[in-house]
């Protein structure tokens, strides 16, 4: 007989049954992969990113595949907090993994604002802050480069969080990716997520113009992973190992040794994303297989992982 | 035999409230080149896959999985594709279906594809026995119309193959006229089985695809070497010069570069014909997770614009809520 895996983990104070969450803007609001798995089989969902007023998102093309990997410029198109609490919540609400809001805005008081007017919804547990975001010119990733910023934007979301947990996303497109994870732990992060797109570009040569008509976008996909693997690892060595705050790793994976790569790096849970959208069944596929790969070493506990870099 | 029973099993599955696309492997039939660049795949489905495609609307797509297909030797590959070929693929690819064909418990579904980049190539290889992921069906088809009298398609490029398969359905409409419009720069950019019957301008049973259902066609290339001399565009124009229906009584279905899709989309409007067109974009899902695939749409009765999802809301669009990109 099998012996028996505990995949269960606590996830800044939240038991969920795998360490396992979908990744901002790759699995649309609520059920829209309900048509190819059972979302239930989920540890975490994390919403689209969610702004105040709807956005219409940037003009097309607003993709285009790398080697290995794909480069996109969506804008953070969104049906805006009006909608999303009329017609998502309800859908979320009987979602069994814990519920996260990604939170995107152009002002400190977008973020405010959306994050309070959603802090009192029984569906969710928490909320992403999205600083992070190339693709838009205000906001976004401008909040989350410097870390007196991302001290501010986080401590005051916090407070607007009231006691919902609050995971910061940052960006890896900065000098010292430790100095906004400290600046984001120390103001009140209950979790970090690591990390979100590289800005990057595609020249077509024969026109010798960008490919996509934002001209830079965010890099996503297998491509990214080794460099996510490092950032995740540098982070959880300078910042996070000695405190409870759990790092949310993601960035390319897509298989189960890919995931398990991010927890032995320091993640406490992994998120899929790009690996969603060739196989909308990536996410059940990885919570089985980080099962199997427990078995078969005999690892009891999946969150005997985290961290167990040599 | 097969026509009945795939508008009873379509009832049943839009009835159902289960799900209507899914994940499938299908297994591959036979791929032969119908010219040069120009291919046909033939993929079954059984199963769940079959109940599925046996409802299969003319404009829906799928997305298949050709990442782990082998790319074919160097020379094979046109030079201008070769250093492209050499990227290694991960997301998958949206092609739209020429044909559905249910044979007891099997459905098989045919491709018409041109190779143009890593994937198109990868697909070439493709042999009879071999089995790919496919994820289908998707999107929205044709809206068919049954009060209309005339159907005229327009066809450029790849957009031969939806039309074909909308074609054989129109044709089941009792005392539906038909006729498609097909372009290309030359006689040899034709992507249909040949022999060709004859080009003269007037509509004949010249493109085996639409014969076949009794459709009847005219050929426009740009340089002259067969049928009318320019594009579908002023082809179909002429035709409408001369036509006697009522243009309420006329539906314009498009498929094919964007260019067109506007310019017939302008000639409908101007003569008052309704038109749908069916939309290409980059799309890395398919499924309506990404939001890659943004098609820019008129608010009725106002200049403000929003963004549909093609492999969503579309591929098929009514040809005037669409801001076309040129
Ligand atoms: C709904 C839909 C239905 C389609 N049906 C068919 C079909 O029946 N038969 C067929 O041959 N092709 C069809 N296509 C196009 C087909 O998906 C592309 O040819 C294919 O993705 C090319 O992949 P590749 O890796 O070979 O080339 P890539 O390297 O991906 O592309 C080759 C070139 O085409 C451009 N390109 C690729 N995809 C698009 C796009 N969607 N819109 C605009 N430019 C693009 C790229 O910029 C590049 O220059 C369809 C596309 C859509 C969106
Ligand atoms: C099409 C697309 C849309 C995205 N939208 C968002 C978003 O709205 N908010 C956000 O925080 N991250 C967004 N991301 C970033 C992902 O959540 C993730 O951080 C990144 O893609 C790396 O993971 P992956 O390689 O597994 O995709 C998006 C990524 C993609 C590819
Ligand atoms: S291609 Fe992903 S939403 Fe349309």
């Amino acid at each position: 007989m099998k012996n028996i895996v505990d995949l269960s983990i606590d996830f800044a104070g939240i038991r969920l049954s795998n360490p396992v969450f979908t990744a901002s803007g790759t699995c649309g609001y609520a059920d829209e992969l309900g048509e190819f798995m059972d979302i239930d089989k989920l540890g975490g969902f994390i919403t689209k990113s969610i702004s105040v007023k709807p956005r219409k998102g940037n003009a097309t093309p607003r993709m285009v595949e790398t080697d290995s990997g794909m480069l996109n410029a969506i804008g953070l198109a969104n049906i805006g907090l009006d909608r999303f609490i009329e017609e998502k919540i309800p859908v979320l609400a009987k979602m069994k993994a814990a519920v996260f809001v990604n939170v995107a805005g152009t002002t400190i008081d977008d973020y405010i604002e959306v994050t309070e007017k959603l802090a009192g919804e029984n569906a969710i547990a928490g909320f992403e802050l999205n600083i992070s975001c190339p693709n838009v010119k205000e906001g976004g990733i401008s909040f989350g480069t410097d870390p007196v910023q991302v001290a501010d934007i986080t401590a005051k979301v916090k407070k607007a969080a009231g006691d919902k947990k609050l995971i910061v996303k940052l960006t890896p497109t900065v000098t010292n990716i430790s100095e906004t994870a400290l600046a984001a732990v120390e103001n009140g992060a209950d979790a970090l997520s690591l990390v979100n797109t590289f800005t990057a570009m595609v020249i077509d040569i024969e026109t010798r113009k960008p490919v996509l008509a934002n001209r830079t976008g965010g890099l996503s996909g297998p491509a990214i992973k080794p460099m996510a693997v490092y950032l995740v690892n540098k982070v959880y060595n300078e910042v996070t190992k000695n405190t409870d705050v759990p790092i949310l790793g993601l960035g390319g994976i897509r298989n189960a040794g890919d995931a398990i790569e991010f927890m032995i790096a320091g993640a406490t849970a992994v998120s899929v994303g790009t690996a969603s959208f060739f196989e909308p069944r990536s996410c059940e596929r990885i919570v089985k297989g980080i099962e199997k790969f427990c078995q078969a070493k005999n690892i009891s506990a999946v969150r005997e992982l985290t961290g167990s870099i040599e | 035999m097969t026509r009945p029973f795939l508008f009873s099993v379509w009832n049943r599955i839009m009835c159902d409230d289960g799900s209507k696309k899914g994940i499938f492997e299908a297994k591959v039939n036979s791929n032969r080149c119908i010219g040069e660049g120009f291919y046909r795949v033939n993929l079954g489905f059984c199963g769940d896959g079959a109940r599925l495609f046996a409802g299969f609307i003319p404009g829906q797509f799928v997305e298949i999985d050709l990442s782990g297909a082998p790319l074919p030797a160097m020379d094979k590959i046109p030079e201008k594709l070769r250093d492209a070929s050499g990227r290694s693929i991960i997301l998958r690819r949206p092609f739209s279906l020429a044909d559905v064909e249910v044979c007891g418990d099997v459905v098989n579904i045919e491709i018409l594809y041109c190779c143009v980049g890593p994937a198109s190539l990868r697909m070439m290889e493709l042999k009879e026995g071999n089995v790919v992921s496919v994820i289908g069906p998707l999107g929205n088809g044709f809206d068919i119309d049954k009060n209309k009298k005339v159907a005229l398609l327009a066809v450029g490029g790849m957009g031969a193959g939806p039309l074909q398969h909308l074609a054989r359905e129109l044709a089941k409409i009792p005392g539906m006229e038909v006729v498609a419009f097909a372009g290309a720069q030359s006689v040899d950019r034709l992507p249909f089985e040949k022999p060709f019957g004859d080009f003269s301008a007037r509509p004949t049973l010249c493109l085996n695809e639409f014969s076949k259902s009794a459709t009847k066609s005219i050929v426009a290339t740009d340089d002259g070497s067969a049928g009318f001399k320019g594009f579908v565009t002023g082809a179909m124009e002429s035709w409408l010069d001369s036509c006697k229906a009522e243009m309420k009584d006329i539906i314009i279905y498009c498929c094919g570069p964007e260019m067109m899709l506007a310019t017939m989309a302008e000639i409908a409007e101007k003569r008052g014909i309704d038109c749908q067109v069916s939309m290409e974009r980059r799309m890395a899902c398919g499924i309506g997770l990404c939001q890659s695939c943004a098609v820019e749409c008129r608010k009725k009765g106002t200049d403000e614009t929003f963004y549909k999802m093609c492999c969503k809301d579309g591929p098929v669009f009514d040809s005037r809520e669409v801001v076309y990109t040129l």
